[in-house]
């Protein structure tokens, strides 16, 4: 499995696509913190004292999440659309076993990407703090849990963006299903007339891993409830699409 | 000890039986031709035998073992499919980096293989601008990667030049010398002939034969053409005496089942002017056409 994993890393490494999500990261999480520290203090935006420091490390979360996911459907989706499934598959038979070792390379992946927009906020925002003379503290439980939350809701986006491209072999198919969900998940507890109803949905789960509140479920539960629905979509991927004939 | 069974095999893909009821086996060692037209079923008779198409009946193994069951099958089986199994972006190294790293084989393997197929100077490029025949070569070097002792090669020459097709045959012959078995897959017999000890020919998913180059030379049919403004009085005149003949435009037949001596003298006796006549032996191309036109089963 080791081996898979390690295949799986050196195909990340090898295209572009993995270092342009990267680089997209970085340079968005760079922009929206410029955004944050324009506005930051005006009327109805956050105060410019020590509680913005966890926030600041989750800033650019939205398009985070989003860009671990189209890393994920592009890491699976890529092998039909490029053919290299038949030698994958030719190397590895077991196909369960080839989406298992995208499910934790992608997962890896996905760590890296908070972790560079961690680093990018926080490289903006402690220096911005302490011109405006606001002394903070980095070793801060709040600030430590927002970091976890970040790297587990990034690598699970990625698992759920496997997932999703294991049941949906088309790229675009399977990035614009994504995308869409997000959507439809924020209108569906109104249309069901059942508010409680968000918290149990995929996006309402993850939400709770980077700020768990009274309408959320506890960072843990969320998490594994996040995780539960992203390998449960890779499953039946696996059973029913990934492992049909490939002509 | 054979190397391939194939038993039984079909597959349909809905309403087509595109293999159908398809047995052979391969002997460890020889270089087999697969042939047959396009469409023929090869390509998928091969995919089955890979564990990437599952049969609707019947099994495809490797001395027994599906490739699915095979411990390392990148040290027991390579092979090409086609062309496009490459990520554009990726270079020629890093692709094979990614497979000898899934498969647990060296790092030196990458290189060995790369300079086996010619494709050293061109390792670090991007696939994405690679030619058809580097593809192949590509293809190859994925194939040669786990040093395997069965080779199954799909249309390997497709977009090889005259060159490289050559080279492709040195290729197949130094597996085989080095003790390997080698199915080679083509549409064109020519193709293969000089390279295989034996052909096994399909037609609509059906085996037509399986034989050595040797015999299917042997059995390939003579005729004897000849041109005549009384076409018709000499076709009903040797029809009469026993031989096949068929009319080939107004004033040509082609008769087989005798010789030339037979047509004259029958001509002779019944007055009739011939213009021309030769004695033909259709080549290995025709008698692979005859088989995979009009394919029975003969085995």
């Amino acid at each position: 499995m080791t081996r898979l994993v390690n295949a799986e890393l050196v195909k990340l490494r090898t295209t572009r696509t993995a270092v342009g999500v990267f680089a997209l990261t970085v340079a968005v999480t760079a922009l929206i913190m410029t955004a944050v520290m324009l506005i930051a203090g005006r009327p109805g935006q956050p105060a410019i004292d020590s509680g913005i420091l966890p926030d600041l490390v989750v800033v650019a979360k939205g398009p985070l999440v989003i860009f671990a996911l189209i890393l994920g459907v592009l890491g699976m989706s890529g092998e039909f659309r490029h053919g290299t499934a038949t030698p994958t598959f030719l190397v590895t038979p077991h196909r369960g076993r080839v989406v298992a070792a995208k499910v934790v390379a992608h997962a890896l992946a996905g760590v890296t990407l908070a972790a560079a927009s961690a680093v990018v906020a926080l490289g903006i925002g402690l220096p911005w703090l302490r011109s405006k003379g606001v002394e903070v503290a980095i070793f801060d439980a709040d600030v430590g849990s927002r970091l976890l939350g970040l790297a587990a809701t990034s690598a699970l986006h990625a698992v759920l963006g496997i997932g999703l491209a294991a049941l949906i072999r088309n790229q675009v198919v399977a990035v614009a299903a994504g995308l869409l969900w997000m959507r439809i998940e924020d209108l569906l507890p109104a249309v069901l007339h059942r508010p409680g109803l968000g918290r149990w949905l995929p996006e309402g789960a993850a939400a709770a891993l980077t700020g768990a509140s009274p309408a959320t479920l506890s960072m843990w539960a969320g998490g594994l409830l996040f995780a539960a629905y992203g390998v449960a979509l890779a499953l039946i991927g696996t059973r029913f699409v990934v492992r049909r004939d490939l002509t | 000890m054979s190397a391939i069974n194939v038993h039984g095999l079909s597959k349909r893909f809905g309403d087509v039986l595109a293999v159908d009821g398809l047995g052979f086996d391969v002997e460890e060692g020889t270089v087999v031709g697969f042939l047959g037209p396009n469409g023929a079923g090869k390509t998928t008779t091969l995919r089955m035998l890979l564990g990437l198409v599952a049969p609707t009946a019947g099994t495809a193994t490797f001395g027994g073992r599906a490739y699915r069951e095979l411990t390392a099958p990148t040290r027991m089986v390579g092979a090409v499919l086609e062309a496009s199994g490459f990520h554009p972006g990726r270079s020629a190294r890093n692709h094979l980096r990614v497979l000898a790293t899934a498969a647990g084989l060296p790092g030196s393997r990458v290189d060995e293989v790369l300079g086996q197929v010619g494709l050293a100077d061109a390792a670090g490029r991007r696939v994405g601008g690679f030619s058809l025949g580097m593809r192949q070569r590509l293809g190859l070097a994925a194939a040669l990667l786990g040093d395997p002792g069965v080779l199954l090669l799909d249309e390997p020459a497709n977009g090889l030049d005259p060159e490289g097709i050559h080279w492709l045959r040195g290729l197949i012959r130094r597996q085989a010398d080095e003790g390997r078995t080698v199915l080679v897959s083509s549409h064109l017999l020519a193709e293969v002939a000089q390279t295989v000890d034996q052909v096994v020919i399909i037609a609509r998913g059906r085996l037509v034969a399986h034989s050595t180059l040797a015999d299917l030379t042997a059995s390939a049919a003579a005729a004897v053409r000849v041109r005549t403004p009384q076409a018709e009085a000499l076709r009903d005149r040797l029809a009469a005496g026993g031989a096949a003949v068929q009319l080939d435009g107004p004033d040509k037949l082609v008769v087989t089942g005798v010789t030339t001596e037979q047509v004259g003298r029958a001509a002779a006796a019944a007055g009739i002017v011939l213009h021309e006549m030769r004695f033909e032996r259709s080549n290995l191309e025709e008698v692979f056409l005859e088989l995979t036109n009009h394919g029975g089963n003969r085995s």
